[in-house]
Parts: structure tokens; C-alpha cells; sequence
């Protein structure tokens, strides 16, 4: 009996610290909603842990494409990301009219990201540090002139 | 009682290394919260539409963020937050000697012209330039229709500090220095910069302390 119950606790403490870490940096969301008949729906949900750890183990040589290729915006996108974290809940564009509401801003350390209108809505959450985490691995990355 | 301490001691390390994991997620959440607290100025852009949509555009921005931002935007003539403008347009007006006169010369009235599609007034007052443009309503003509043609009434007002002005000449002959006229700005406190009104839609724009338009 007391050895199920530390087997037990053992999962349980596995699974909290596992889940801790996982979920530190946060959750990347996607919502995209079409509301037409035979519409799509995409709802994502990923661990930013996820993504930081899929920069890690991605073969450098497609790092390196990649990185070439948005190379001349990394520095504007570090940049931006390292002011967003001085502001995690901002309004910084709102537009809206009778059908549409167009939102960018940051709420709890998010990059929002929403768009809804009558054909479709799309809710975009990306925690701030993994955009300067993407950022900094792709800049490390991006070949050298 | 041994069985029992160890137990206690592996959920007590399993709590404090889960909480530590959490731990820098709260830590950049206090911290950035109390640096947002901080008086920072913010360039606010507000159109407003009357018409049938009535749409509304609210744009705010950190100006410490844009100048952070901007000397990293290398793009066609924006290069390390200046602006290059071609001199060609240029080579006939000592622009800086014209803003030295400005700026030394007593508050005034400098420029009026009155005509029947337009008033325009320039003006310097305490340390501000003034720019009112006043567009006046056309002859009202009556369509095919038979609807009238409403006359448009359109009015803008600039007003810019004119240490903005300088900081904005501050760089090379060539150049508009967009960095140093935002810090200028900053610097300058609360200000209404623009502000245009016509029968269908109103903007604004103008800096002050709040993170958010009104």
C-alpha cells in the first residue's frame, strides 16, 4: 500500500514539476474561426516551451535559411520585443467600425492579437519572451556577411 | 515517522522546484508592471468617421518605444532614425537659417493668406508654432438628382514645439532626425499636436502620460 502511495506521489510530483515546466513561458494560441457553412476552425494551443525547445533541436541548416531570410527584420523584432515587455497590457491599435473590430495589443505578457468581423474571427496570443526567444535563436543563427 | 518525513520532504522539493520554475514568469510580470507605472509619455492617433460605418481608430504608442524602435528600421531613406531627404528640393532654402529666424523673432502672426477656398495662418506663440488651415465651403451645386451637393467644411490645426522643430533639423543638412524630435517631444510634456475636423471624420493626435486614448 505505502509503496503505490509513493509511486503515486512520485507521477504526481513528476507531473507537477513537468507541467511547471512546460507551461513557464506560457501558451501560444490560435484561434481562427470562419463562419460560413464548411468554414474552417483551427484552435491551437502549444506550450511556448514547445517552440523554444523546437528552435533547440531543429537542424541548424534550416535555422540558417530561415534566419537568412527574415535576417533584416530580426533587430526590429528583438527590439520591439524587448520594449513589449516593459508594457504587457497595452492598447496599441484599435479599429472599429459597424462589422469590424481590429485589435493589437498586449494583455498579461501576450502579444493579442484579434480580428473579428462577420465572416470570420481570429484571437492571437504569443507570449512576449518567446518572440525575443525566436528573435535572439534566429539572429544567433543568421549567417554571418 | 521516517517513511512518513520523507514523503513529506519529497512533496515540500517537488512544490519548491515547481515553484521555482513559476517563479520567473511572476518575477518579469511584477518587473514589468512596476516599469509601466513609470511616467511615460505616449503619442496617441485618434480618427473618428460620422459616416454610416462610423468607424474608429485609436493608435497608441510608447514614444521611448518608437525611439527605441526606430534607429533598427533601415529601410529605403529611414536609416538609424533619420530620415534622408533629397536635397534637390532643398538647395534653394537655408532651412536652417529660416528656423533661427523663427525661433529668434518676437510671437506673431507670420503668415496669413486669405483666399475664397482657403484661410491659412502661421503663427509662433510661446515657444510653439501654430499652422491653421481652414478649408471653405464650396458654392453648393445641385446635382442631376436633384440633392444639393453639400459644401465640405475641413480644419486643421498644427501645433509643434519649436524645440521639436530643431531637434528635427538637428541632424545633417539632408536628414530629419525622427529620434530627436520624439525626445524633444517627450520631453516637451502634454501636447495637442493635431487636430483635423471635417463633416465626416475628426483626427487627432497628440501626447500625454496615459497608456490609452480617451
Amino acid at each position: 500500500m505505502l509503496i503505490i502511495a509513493k509511486i503515486a506521489l512520485g507521477f504526481g510530483a513528476t507531473l507537477a514539476v513537468g507541467g511547471a515546466y512546460v507551461f513557464h513561458e506560457g501558451v501560444i494560441n490560435v484561434d481562427v474561426d470562419e463562419l460560413r457553412p464548411g468554414g474552417s476552425h483551427v484552435h491551437v494551443w502549444v506550450p511556448a516551451t514547445a517552440v523554444s525547445l523546437g528552435m533547440r533541436v531543429v537542424p541548424r541548416r534550416h535555422l540558417e535559411h530561415a534566419a537568412s531570410q527574415v535576417q533584416p527584420f530580426l533587430p526590429v523584432l528583438r527590439e520591439v520585443a524587448k520594449e513589449l515587455k516593459r508594457f504587457p497590457d497595452a492598447k496599441f491599435v484599435e479599429v472599429k467600425d459597424s462589422t469590424d473590430h481590429v485589435f493589437i495589443g498586449t494583455t498579461d505578457g501576450k502579444i493579442r492579437i484579434d480580428v473579428v468581423n462577420n465572416n470570420e474571427t481570429v484571437h492571437l496570443r504569443i507570449p512576449i519572451d518567446t518572440v525575443e526567444d525566436v528573435a535572439d535563436r534566429l539572429e544567433s543563427d543568421a549567417p554571418t556577411i | 515517522m521516517n517513511r512518513i518525513s520523507r514523503g513529506v520532504f519529497t512533496l515540500v522539493a517537488s512544490t519548491a522546484f515547481a515553484a521555482a520554475c513559476f517563479a520567473p514568469i511572476s518575477r518579469a510580470q511584477t518587473s514589468s508592471t512596476t516599469s509601466s507605472t513609470t511616467k511615460e509619455q505616449w503619442i496617441h492617433v485618434r480618427v473618428e468617421s460620422t459616416d454610416d460605418k462610423g468607424e474608429t481608430v485609436r493608435v497608441n504608442v510608447p514614444v521611448e518605444m518608437a525611439e527605441k524602435v526606430l534607429p533598427a528600421i533601415n529601410k529605403d531613406k529611414l536609416h538609424n532614425g533619420k530620415v534622408h531627404i533629397d536635397s534637390a528640393h532643398m538647395d534653394d532654402v537655408d532651412l536652417r537659417s529660416l528656423l533661427d529666424a523663427v525661433r529668434t523673432s518676437k510671437d506673431g502672426e507670420y503668415v496669413t493668406v486669405q483666399s475664397r477656398e482657403n484661410d491659412v495662418r502661421v503663427a509662433k506663440n510661446n515657444g510653439y508654432l501654430y499652422v491653421y488651415v481652414t478649408e471653405k465651403p464650396r458654392t453648393v451645386v445641385k446635382t442631376e438628382t436633384g440633392k444639393s451637393n453639400s459644401a465640405k467644411v475641413s480644419k486643421v490645426e498644427v501645433k509643434v514645439p519649436l524645440k521639436v522643430v530643431d531637434a528635427l533639423f538637428s541632424a545633417g543638412k539632408d536628414e530629419l532626425d525622427i529620434v530627436a524630435a520624439l525626445h524633444a517631444l517627450s520631453a516637451n510634456g502634454d501636447t495637442e499636436l493635431v487636430n483635423v475636423k471635417d463633416s465626416e471624420n475628426t483626427v487627432r493626435v497628440w501626447i500625454d502620460s496615459k497608456n490609452v486614448a480617451d
